[in-house]
């Protein structure tokens, strides 16, 4: 039980900071983006009008995300957004389902990435507000309805990264947590596959969806 | 009777279990009544489907029910617990955990019952759908669950986590703030949770079409519900992690359980009430898929609103932990 909370890190001091590396959230990021490189090429070669079975999933996936991107934000900002959703759904998905291979983890059991691409939704979102209503109009928005709500907006906006980075850091890492305890009681008999199929497929797939759907509609929020 | 640490330490851990159960207890058992109530009126209004509608509602049951399981698993890992350590620190940690997961589980168990009373008097409503409906109060109960898992997931990490290393003055309080914070707040999600779900599976059964908007919309409606329970999560967190100095006052210790206790209490009424926005929002998209988008943005717009009290909670707690 000892290992609840532990992690490998690489610390390297550096004029009296030290920077402190996840070894294993790096490669096993590293080892998503190999997947899904692999996938995508398997997906785009010798495409055909008869597709072949992994064409015929890439071409499912992709229209299906892009239709919801479509109801969100529109014909005409669809274009420019459904790529980068498509791809944050892809790399949440294949991030939750690792765990299911011995010896692998979910990148996504690290707060550090759930954060990132949080702050890469909220900026992304921002900077999309800012270029439709212009900086000016967007501004103002801090300080409705009265102007010395401002503070509280922007303690709100912060709240959406936390709130949206710990929902799917805490199911993956809870489910984990859950996971390594129920194994260690039982001996690891007979119950652990459930629970991997419970919050590995099941609540990882749940939770990507839900990070990519809160994203296009921060997105959306800011745009309309 | 003698006062040494390892009965107080056996006693914490008892009076933990016994909370975590009987807290746990609460939920799981309302949610299952609502569940078999729809069940028996559905079966009066369309008798033919009797056999699908019992076996929904034992479905449900079953997943409403996991919420008072999780509150079994820590009750016997509490009475079983490993008493040898002679650290007070432990006590508080038990007591905590108990009280996180019996609190936690209340919320979770009410609203996964509502999503399973739904689907059985939507069965009764249009029989062709079952399965569609069945798949949909599994999701949407399943989600229910999730600040019952956070909770669970505290409660896991104050049981198992050494903390002998830190000083007992505040460390005490801050691990009875860390339950109280995670126990309190997952009520109001929990329960909103159920009622976005509970409005979907009744919007399946209305306009069966719909069911992609109102599947996406449910879950965007409940991850947004359950921003109060993660933001005791947050707090617990740091009430956990964080190390505090040693200090021989008892303003220092009184200000982090206090801490946990505002987070826990903030977080009540905005889980509620975004879960209120989610039903609406969810119950509209089912009636007027059209404009699936134009509602969600609303509720999304609408629950920020609401959940700002959660937020004012939070900064108060963050205040008290890290300022005063």
């Amino acid at each position: 039980m000892k290992e609840l909370g532990k992690l490998h890190q690489l610390i390297i001091p550096l004029w009296g900071y030290s920077i402190t590396i996840n070894l294993e959230v790096i490669l096993m990021t590293w080892i998503v983006f190999a997947v899904l490189i692999a996938l995508g090429f398997a997906a785009t070669r010798k495409r055909d009008i008869l597709p072949r079975p992994i064409q015929t999933l890439g071409e499912l996936f992709i229209s299906l995300l892009y239709g919801l991107t479509e109801d969100a934000l529109g014909k005409e900002r669809a274009r420019q957004y459904a790529p980068l959703i498509c791809a944050l759904f892809m790399f949440l998905l294949i991030s939750n389902w690792i765990g299911l291979v011995p010896n692998l983890d979910e990148p996504t059991k690290d707060l550090n990435t759930t954060l990132g691409l949080g702050l890469m939704g909220f900026v992304i979102a921002h900077y999309a507000g800012i270029k439709t209503k212009g900086f000016k109009a967007y501004i103002k928005e801090y300080f409705q309805p009265i102007f010395f709500m401002m503070p509280l907006n922007l303690i709100g906006e912060v709240a959406k990264i936390v709130s949206i980075s710990f929902r799917l850091f805490g199911n993956i890492m809870g489910g984990s947590i859950i996971i390594l305890v129920v194994s260690h009681l039982t001996y690891s008999i007979v119950l652990p596959p459930f629970l991997y199929a419970f919050f590995g497929l099941f609540v990882g797939t749940i939770q990507a969806f839900v990070f990519t759907m809160l994203t296009v509609v921060y997105i959306s929020v800011q745009v309309k | 009777m003698a006062w040494n640490v390892e009965t107080i330490i056996s006693l914490a851990a008892y009076s933990g279990g016994g909370l975590a159960m009987g807290l746990g207890a609460i939920g799981a058992a309302i949610g299952e009544g609502q569940t078999a109530a729809q069940a028996n009126l559905a079966i009066s209004r369309s008798p033919k489907a009797s056999g699908e509608i019992f076996k929904n509602m034992l479905i449900g049951q079953a997943v409403a029910e996991s919420a008072s399981i999780f509150a079994l698993v820590i009750a016997i890992l509490l009475l079983f617990a490993d008493f040898s350590e002679p650290n007070l620190i432990k006590a508080a940690a038990f007591f905590g955990a108990g009280l996180s997961m019996g609190l936690g589980a209340i919320g979770s168990g009410i609203g996964s019952g509502l999503p399973a009373g739904e689907a059985c008097s939507g069965i009764s409503r249009q029989p062709a759908v079952t399965s569609q409906l069945t798949t949909n109060m599994l999701i949407g109960s399943a989600v229910c669950q999730t600040p019952a898992i956070f909770s669970m997931v505290v409660a896991l990490m104050l049981i198992f986590i050494d903390f002998s290393g830190s000083p007992l003055q505040p460390t005490w309080a801050a691990l009875l703030g860390a339950g109280l914070s995670m126990g309190l707040s997952a009520i109001g999600s929990g329960y909103g949770g159920g009622l976005a779900a509970g409005a979907s599976c009744e919007g399946i059964a209305r306009q069966p079409r719909s069911v992609a908007s109102v599947t996406t919309t449910m879950l965007v409606g409940q991850a947004v519900s359950q921003t109060p329970s993660i933001f005791g999560l947050l707090i617990s967190f740091i009430l956990m992690f964080k190390s505090f100095p040693e200090s021989t006052s008892l303003a220092a210790a009184m200000g982090l359980l206090a801490a946990g206790i505002c987070m826990g209490f903030g977080g009540i009424g905005p889980g509620i009430g975004n879960g209120m926005a989610a039903e609406g929002a969810v119950r509209w998209v089912a009636r007027n898929a059209e404009h699936a988008g134009d509602l969600m943005r609303i509720m999304l717009v609408g629950q920020a609103v609401s959940q700002s009290t959660a937020i004012y909670a939070m900064v108060v707690s963050l205040v008290l932990i890290f300022v005063v």
